[in-house]
């Protein structure tokens, strides 16, 4: 069973719905019971940084998840801002402590040609630097759905698993041990996203 | 790079999908469940679902169709119609959309843009404007579907709104819509320009040309169609291939 | 009128879903390459005979094969039945059009193969108003015909449970809807919605004939439910995506082997009289698609025979320039039973030019009429008893 962490910040149900279509069983949950012993975790959001990591403290889903993810080795995907929580810290209206999982910083696009829109919406081409098992069976149109104004920068570049260019390069997706996260929303990345997604529920965490 | 997108809009009314001309004279066009399966299958970049006529009876078909649509279809869907508060917004994110427009209330409560872009991140507030000239030759945004002037400059208006926290604009020239006739080039682009957050132009693509030239002679960064799609056999797949040769950035 | 054709073939920039690269070249030249340089076809065929293997013997029937008359369906069934060993159910979609030697061709594959077959012909009144819709929404009078033929045996599918369909040459042949390169095109309801349904769906048809049509006479039209599909296993795929797709190759065979007859077609070269010999309203098809898209059928088959070395691109030039652009004799028989004039038809046709084609209809010259038209089913009573 996959657990959808419901934090109350946004598209729990689009990822289901994704999820039920591939015919793969998944849970939306507040509950931190049922996300401590899951087999999967996913962390989708949109919004706030900071608001989203207020939920997860007081619900007391970040000490679950925590255990599921870094004790118990479950493999975990994180969605936009979910991508984004899993830094060590947030800057969006104020500075934030994040999961902490990756180290980086979350900061916002700072695109130099003033003709470059924000917040980055729309399909962009991601560029694999990492080669996971998470990407097989990707055709070669390489387009994701993204909306965002903000991105991940860690640290270690290890960390990056894949990129993308929009006024720069910006990280599109890390990855750590059992540990992936995506900026882009594979839920709404049609073929491309769904594809991520039936290797995700497969992924026992790791690299090729 | 990121792509130029082609955003099918898909009128409801009574639980149809419905296309008329200058926000009058509708036509039965269709299923939108179906359609947005049809959409969805030619790959599109997103889907709009605009109820023009919202009423409590609408709102429950509006649910259903949304739905029924988000379990096969994965892909962005903004929905809009009848919008007012923030309970309206939370409901339709719910149901399965992923941005919500918001039209007459931008104008009557614009605290609801920057609420709800507090509460559920700018990204998913789109500020759908429609405007039409004036007897004095002036631009003005009307509301209500088109059948209250406001009085208001479009572009003052816009700008309030991105103020306020909306992430897109959809720009609807009211005598443009329906019209096959190409759509309000010069006014997008000067809207476009004057904005930080992504120009969706919407109103009078009637052949393919009105994309290519609205995507590469203005600034907006998506264009909305309806009537080129039900009136003419011309379709979002093809649309891409034609965009493609011609230059333009798009997903094939 | 100068259309940008493909430095390699000659198919104009309106054909749908075309592409060009830097070379000039379109992209369904481009997948030719693709499918004779990179697929190692004899791994495929083992993946087919596995395939095959997997639902062999399961029940009555091993898959169920569409079937037309023409010379795809025919090596389809004839493959199956003859060099796969399998147990066919065939299903033949009526259309409404049929030739007369179309008509005993089909009942001479039927004799000769040994096959069951169910044969489904849907309401003429429902038809009528179909061609008139789609004729109208979207220049295009087949609305009826392309839904049919792929939704209706999918139903059947679903009805008799049997799970596998298999269709013959795969869309990757002429289109770009699919491409070779992105594995076997599965003939699902993706690929139904994609390009076959030209958008519409029965469901959408159903409030746009209106007049007294409901969802119950579109029956035939629409595509079962997903999980109705599920639930039986559904697999539905072309041969061609299995062994390669060779049209002359496969039409010589069944002519030997089954005494398949080819047939005058209007508007095309004798020696192309394998393609497309079904339907009486051929000529109107194509024409419609000159009238729009300044190109007909000869561009797109001297195309296959240029990209199978078959043909030099000058030969399909004089040929196109010969042939192409006529206004078919059978056109009369169209509009009597449609009943509209030429005028209403040529004015929706003009009113759907795909840019930059331009064309006066009224300024082609007359094609000759095809032996066998005096002989087609005329019943001028039957098209005014509407409901």
């Amino acid at each position: 069973m996959i657990a959808i962490v419901d934090y109350g910040m946004g598209n729990q149900h689009s990822v289901l719905n994704a999820l039920r279509y591939l015919g793969v069983e998944a849970e939306v949950t507040a509950d931190p019971e049922k996300v401590c012993r899951a087999d999967r975790v996913i962390l989708p959001g949109v919004g706030a940084f900071g608001a989203a990591m207020e939920n997860l403290n007081r619900s007391g889903l970040r000490a679950a998840m925590n255990e599921a993810v870094l004790q118990r080795g479950r493999p975990f995907l994180g969605i936009c801002l979910g991508m984004q929580l899993v830094a060590a810290r947030g800057t969006e209206k104020g500075l934030f402590d994040g999961l902490g999982w990756i180290p980086g910083e979350v900061r916002l696009m700072a695109p130099t040609d003033p003709d470059i829109k924000l917040p980055h919406v729309g399909w962009n081409d991601i560029v694999i630097e990492r080669n996971l098992p998470l990407f097989q069976g990707l055709k070669k149109e390489r387009a994701f759905y993204f909306v965002h104004s903000y991105a991940l920068c860690p640290q270690d570049p290890a960390h990056v698993a894949a990129t993308c260019e929009y006024g720069g390069s910006f990280v599109a997706a890390v990855y750590r041990d059992n540990i992936f996260a995506t900026q882009f929303h594979p839920e709404k990345s049609q073929k491309n996203g769904l594809t991520i997604l039936e290797n995700f529920a497969e992924w026992e965490g790791g690299s090729c | 790079m990121l792509k130029q997108r082609i955003i099918p809009s898909l009128l409801l009314k009574d639980g149809r999908m419905v296309k008329g001309k200058n926000f009058g004279n509708f036509r039965d066009v269709g299923d939108p469940v179906t359609a947005a399966k049809v959409y969805n299958a030619q790959k599109v970049d997103e889907l709009m679902f605009l109820d023009i006529r919202p009423t409590a009876q609408s709102r429950e078909q509006v649910r259903e169709i949304i739905q029924a649509a988000a379990c096969e279809c994965f892909m962005p869907l903004t929905v809009g119609g009848g919008v007012r508060t923030v309970e309206d917004v939370r409901h339709l994110l719910t149901i399965g959309a992923d941005k919500v427009a918001v039209n007459s209330a931008a104008v009557r409560t614009p605290e609801l843009i920057r609420d709800a872009a507090e509460l559920f991140g700018d990204q998913c507030v789109v500020v759908s404007v429609d405007y039409r000239l004036n007897q004095a030759g002036q631009r003005t945004v009307w509301i209500d579907s088109a059948m209250t002037d406001t009085g208001l400059d479009p572009l003052e208006h816009v700008k309030r709104c991105v103020t306020l926290g909306a992430g897109e604009i959809l720009l609807t020239s009211i005598d443009q819509e329906g019209t096959l006739e190409g759509y309000d080039f010069d006014y997008l682009d000067e809207v476009a320009r004057a904005v930080r957050v992504p120009v969706i132009a919407s109103g009078g693509a009637g052949r393919l040309e009105d994309f290519y030239r609205a995507l590469t002679t203005t600034k907006v960064s998506a264009v909305s169609a309806a009537s080129i799609f039900h009136f003419t056999d011309q379709s979002p797949i093809k649309a891409r291939f034609f965009l493609s040769n011609s230059g333009v950035n798009v997903r094939v | 009128m100068g259309l940008r054709l493909c430095s390699r073939c000659v198919t104009p920039e309106t054909h749908e879903t075309i592409f060009f690269d830097q070379e000039g070249v379109c992209n369904v030249c481009r997948q030719q390459e693709y499918k004779q340089e990179k697929i190692d076809w004899a791994v495929r065929e083992k993946e087919l005979h596995a395939l095959l293997d997997s639902y062999r013997g399961q029940g009555d029937y091993d898959c169920i094969v569409p079937f037309s008359g023409g010379k795809d369906s025919t090596y389809t069934l004839y493959a199956l039945v003859r060099e796969y060993g399998m147990k066919p159910l065939v299903v033949s979609f009526d259309h409404g059009f049929y030739r007369p030697t179309v008509q005993e061709g089909k009942l001479r594959t039927y004799r000769r193969l040994g096959v069951d077959v169910l044969q489904f012909t849907p309401s003429w009144h429902v038809v009528k108003q179909l061609m008139l819709e789609s004729l109208k929404r979207k220049g295009d009078f087949c609305w009826h015909c392309h839904t049919g033929i792929f939704a209706y045996p999918m139903q059947v599918s679903v009805k008799y449970k049997i799970p596998l369909v298999i269709w013959g040459e795969p869309s990757a042949e002429y289109t770009s809807y699919y491409s070779y390169d992105d594995g076997p095109e599965q003939v699902d309801e993706e690929r139904f919605n994609r390009f076959v349904n030209l958008g519409i769906t029965a469901e959408d048809m159903v409030g746009m004939v209106g007049r007294g049509i409901t969802p119950r006479d579109l029956a035939p039209f629409t595509y079962p439910k997903l999980r109705d599909l599920k639930a039986i296993n559904s697999r539905s795929f072309c041969l061609g995506s299995y062994i390669p797709w060779d049209v002359k190759k496969q039409s010589d065979l069944i002519k030997r082997e089954l005494d398949w007859r080819e047939e005058a077609v209007e508007g095309v070269p004798p020696e192309y009289g394998y393609e497309k010999i079904e339907c009486m309203f051929q000529g109107v098809r194509d024409y419609l698609k000159y009238i729009k898209r300044g190109y007909a059928r000869v561009s797109h088959l001297a195309s296959i025979d240029i990209r199978n070395g078959r043909m030099s691109r000058e030969a399909a030039l004089e040929y196109v320039k010969k042939y192409e652009g006529k206004r078919p004799a059978s056109l009369d028989i169209f509009l009597e039973y449609l009943e509209i004039t030429e005028a209403e038809f040529n004015e929706i046709a003009v009113s759907q030019l795909v840019y930059p084609n331009e064309c006066e209809p009224t300024k082609l010259e007359k094609g000759a009429e095809l032996w066998d038209q005096k002989l087609w089913f005329r019943d001028p009573a039957a098209g005014s008893e509407q409901r």
